[in-house]
């Protein structure tokens, strides 16, 4: 610590506020984990304690093992979700390179058009989406809404891959077209793998709505078989809410892997953030 | 240690002993495992025009840091006229500091980047305006009083940050490399007006450069830094003609120094420096016989690179222009009263 | 290469077009189809063109312009709590962050960060159930500090459900503004903060006086994309207060009132024409809004290079 410049009390504060504001956002989050492993009883006599051998239960877990249809939802959101992200990073890096490389006379028009979608929330045209999907014959299918994120992702990710995409070199792609390399080529061989830390951080914003996304999953694609495990945990939820283990074990499933792929990928997610590509 | 300077004292200081001692002991700083300063010493009199000089790493820019406050010692005492300031926070030191990337506040006019300090420290808002007006005169900076940072050339910003520190009235300015960032021609100017300041503000300046041609130029005298070390304090002419190591002897003098084995040429010392200014060349004689590995013809000087038969590669420096190729075989001789005998440990022996 | 720009450049299309083609067919084309939809009423099963008058109908005839304007009001005062409490909240965990040679700097970064990546459902139900007076933990946390008697069902109550659910919201983004005036501060080079240092500008004076100035343009980013996201708010509050925005319409936010609109509930049925309506008014306001910050704020807040 820097003697002249900060004071001991200062740093102190600092932490002091942190740290009370660290628990108001993790105590929620722990006190359902915590008590979806205790019996009936215990949730409701001790709702702070950690659970003991008396009190240690995992009915809440049997019950939703039992009833959802929770690996089916997981998979359904998994396809959506990964399907999604491809297509938004391909179609993203292709658009953007497109902007950032040429100079052709509709260029920025195309971005200001693209930039639309970033202000502009998708929601608000529902009832026409819903309406092409019924005549083309897409509602209920996972495509409607692998479709629809595609759309939403599209303008973010064109905005911050073209931000770095202006950062290759010219020199490089250069010598590649003096090497005799396609357009193409040079796109897919120099550009892409230059730009993968900026592929990466539009992967993790594109994949946090798109998982926890409520409303397209509730009028699009509703039916058993296509329900995404946002909208399945909400309907268990909603059909168990006086099983208070059920609805804590369904919680804490459903937080676990989000928790585990945030822990894995905060990194990236804040690096993404910070290194001012959003802004 | 003070050179006479027969300078007139100007304004901004009359009536006002803002002038300021240094004195370091034995400073240390450390990152971690890796130890920046060494043990420093140092003594900077009132008025001195001080450079800290080395290759990048050398710990000079901490050194100046560490003086500045901005950065904790691990040990050692920093005293400014007398006072150990080891905690006090540096605004409150009396100093102030021109930055490399001039650091300059973005969203304030230069009236306002030049009077923030002041008016922070509560200064009346009259006192604040005559300094800031005669720091802008000094500057040539008059005309640009209600512009930002972003309208100013690089030339101009750097001024303005030098104003900035001039308002202050500080007993210890601190240069940090403030003419890196500028191109060729400007950095000669804003020497030569860093020059004129210091005899007009006759203020204590510590300055901190790779450069040698700025610490030559612009300092009383010159701390050579290497490692965290200091390697030798002297007047320029000193470091110049009586370096004290093989690191300084190096360091000092562009091109460097020629450096041979001592056994080679039959010499007892470790090694034998020569610079190669002080090499002569001739047709037909001389002491080392050698090819012209290249020419180079910089009209005020010819710079030959040499592969002599004796003492291996030689680089001389010819004043004026000579019409010397590549391939060439001519004769080298050094001047043998400016050789440089140095010993096992690298210093220079007597 | 004078000879290659003359010729027709296919690749740009190739590159441009699978972006444009799903952006304009899912996205834009629907929009416009909504917005088109919105002037149009279902009379004897045909639809038939109306001008304006679903939006006439909505904005003063009293059977939709009474839910209309009271999820608009809600609407205003959810935005107004994430501006008062969690931008604030947002920028003072920034600042205390971006502190010089803060320990644990990446722990706290992260753990703030945690609600911000979870979904609505979780975050309205873990807070229903922690809010619940069925369960008790809230009371007994009161109780530890002394303050039992605030305790009241406040989701359940139509005069501080609203605030309550808005509060939940702030404390699952505050992550975001934090983030991002995060970035802000990272981003003001040293050697000024350092400058600022030695012209004696410390603590509250440094923050007030440097820093603030250059983050604004953050600020006003932050701002818009909380108006933004806030007109356009539904999860949360279908997820802990149901499609009817309970109690007795006090949490109804036009989200759920499009939802709700579209859909039908319970014995009305569902009329996509006005909610088509609804849709659009959203889209004007969300306009506005984002137009009034690009031309009147966004103009006027300086952005510095560095």
């Amino acid at each position: 610590m820097n003697k002249a410049r900060t004071s001991i009390p200062r740093a102190a504060a600092a932490h002091a506020v942190l740290i009370v504001y660290t628990i108001i956002a993790l105590f929620p989050v722990l006190i359902v984990v915590v008590n979806s492993f205790k019996s009936r009883g215990a949730i409701f006599r001790a709702p702070l304690s950690l659970p003991g051998p008396k009190t240690f239960d995992l009915i809440g877990y049997t019950t939703v093992m039992a009833q959802g249809n929770f690996p089916l939802y997981f998979w359904n959101s998994l396809v959506v979700t990964v399907v999604s992200i491809f297509l938004v990073l391909l179609f993203g890096a292709m658009a953007a390179f497109a902007l950032a490389e040429y100079r052709f006379r509709a260029n920025t028009m195309t971005g200001l058009y693209l930039a639309l979608g970033i202000m502009i929330p998708i929601r608000l045209g529902t009832v026409a989406i819903l309406r092409l999907m019924v005549a083309s014959g897409l509602v209920d299918t996972l495509t409607a809404l692998i479709l629809v994120y595609t759309a939403q992702g599209i303008p973010l990710a064109v905005f911050i891959l073209s931000e770095f995409m202006k950062q290759v070199s010219d020199d490089l792609k250069n010598a590649g077209r003096i090497d005799g390399l396609s357009e193409y080529r040079i796109f897919f061989r120099l550009v892409l793998p230059l730009v993968r830390p900026a592929m990466a951080t539009v992967a993790v914003f594109t994949m946090i709505p798109i998982w926890n996304d409520l409303w397209f999953p509730l009028i699009l694609a509703p039916s058993e078989a296509t329900k995404t495990v946002t909208l399945g945990a909400q309907l268990f939820l909603g059909q168990f809410v006086t099983d208070w283990n059920a609805v804590l074990a369904a919680l804490s499933l459903a937080i676990l892997p989000v928790l585990v792929l945030y822990l894995i990928f905060s990194r990236q997610l804040i690096r993404g953030i910070t290194s001012g590509a959003v802004k | 240690m003070r050179r006479p300077r027969g300078c007139r004292r100007i304004g901004l200081h009359a009536g006002n002993d803002a002038l300021g001692s240094l004195t370091l002991e034995n400073i240390r700083k450390s990152f971690g495992k890796v130890d920046v300063l060494k043990g420093i010493d140092l003594d900077v009199k009132d008025g001195e025009f001080v450079t800290f000089v080395g290759p990048s790493g050398c710990g000079k820019s901490t050194l100046l840091r560490v003086i500045a406050g901005l950065e904790d010692a691990s040990g050692g005492s920093v005293r400014i006229d007398g006072e150990e300031v080891g905690s006090v926070p540096p605004a409150k030191r009396g100093i102030a500091m021109v930055f490399q990337s001039y650091a300059l506040y973005p969203h304030l006019t230069v009236r306002d980047n030049m009077g923030l300090g002041l008016k922070q420290a509560g200064e009346p808002k009259k006192i604040i305006e005559e300094r800031v007006r005669v720091a802008t005169s000094m500057l040539s900076l008059g005309d640009y009083l209600d512009r930002r940072p972003a309208e100013l050339s690089g030339g101009q910003r750097q001024r303005v940050a030098i104003g900035r520190a001039i308002v202050r009235k500080p007993k210890l300015f601190l240069f940090d490399e403030p003419l890196s960032n500028l191109d060729a021609a400007l950095r000669v100017n804003t020497r030569l007006e860093i020059a004129r300041l210091h005899r007009e503000l006759t203020a204590t300046m510590i300055y901190v450069t790779h450069d040698q041609v700025e610490a030559m130029t612009l300092a009383d005298r010159i701390v050579v830094l290497n490692k965290g070390v200091v390697e030798q304090v002297g007047l320029p002419m000193e470091l110049y003609n009586r370096p004290a190591n093989l690191f300084v002897a190096g360091f000092i003098g562009s091109p460097q120094m020629n450096f041979i084995e001592g056994s080679r040429l039959g010499e007892s010392a470790a090694t034998i420096g020569i610079r190669p200014e002080h090499v002569s060349i001739g047709k037909e004689s001389g002491t080392w016989k050698g090819k012209v590995l290249h020419a180079e013809h910089l009209g005020a000087d010819t710079i030959l690179y040499l592969d002599t038969e004796k003492a291996g590669f030689v680089t001389a420096r010819l004043f004026g222009e000579h019409r010397f190729a590549a391939d060439d075989v001519l004769y080298a001789t050094p001047d043998p009263a400016r050789i440089y005998r140095f010993g096992q440990d690298g210093r220079v022996l007597s | 290469m004078a000879v290659a720009r003359r010729q027709t450049r296919w690749h740009i299309a190739v590159f441009l077009a699978p972006a444009l083609i799903v952006y304009t067919a899912i996205m834009i084309l629907p929009l416009f189809g909504t917005l088109q939809l919105s002037l149009f009423r279902n009379i004897d099963q045909k639809q038939v063109f109306v001008g304006l008058d679903n939006f006439r109908a909505l904005l003063t005839d009293p059977h939709w312009s009474t839910a209309f304007w009271n999820a608009f009001r809600n609407n205003v005062w959810f935005f107004c709590i994430h501006m008062l409490v969690q931008n604030p909240i947002g920028i003072l965990l920034a600042a205390l962050l971006s502190s010089p040679k803060l320990r644990f700097r990446a722990f706290y970064r992260t753990a703030i960060f945690v609600p911000t990546i979870l979904s609505f459902v979780i975050v309205g139900f873990v807070w229903k159930l922690i809010l619940s007076p069925l369960w008790g933990i809230t009371p007994m946390l009161l109780k530890e500090i002394g303050l039992r008697g605030l305790f009241h069902p406040w989701l359940g109550m139509g005069d501080t459900a609203l605030t309550t659910v808005a509060l939940v919201s702030v404390w699952q983004f505050v992550g975001i503004p934090m983030m991002l005036i995060y970035a802000a501060l990272l981003s003001i080079p040293d050697e000024v903060l350092e400058a600022a240092e030695c012209d004696g500008i410390t603590g509250m004076a440094q923050f007030w006086k440097i820093k603030l100035p250059l983050i604004l343009p953050s600020i006003g980013i932050i701002s818009i994309l909380t108006f933004v996201g806030n007109f356009n708010a539904f999860d949360l509050i279908y997820v802990s207060q149901g499609a009817l925005g309970g109690p007795n319409f006090s949490t109804d936010i036009l989200g759920t009132f499009l939802y709700r609109t579209f859909f039908g509930f319970q014995l009305q049925l569902g009329d996509p024409n006005m909610g088509s309506a609804i849709a659009s008014m959203m889209f004007f306001i969300i306009l506005v809004g984002v137009c009034f910050y690009l031309f009147a704020i966004q103009t006027r807040l300086r952005r510095y290079q560095f």
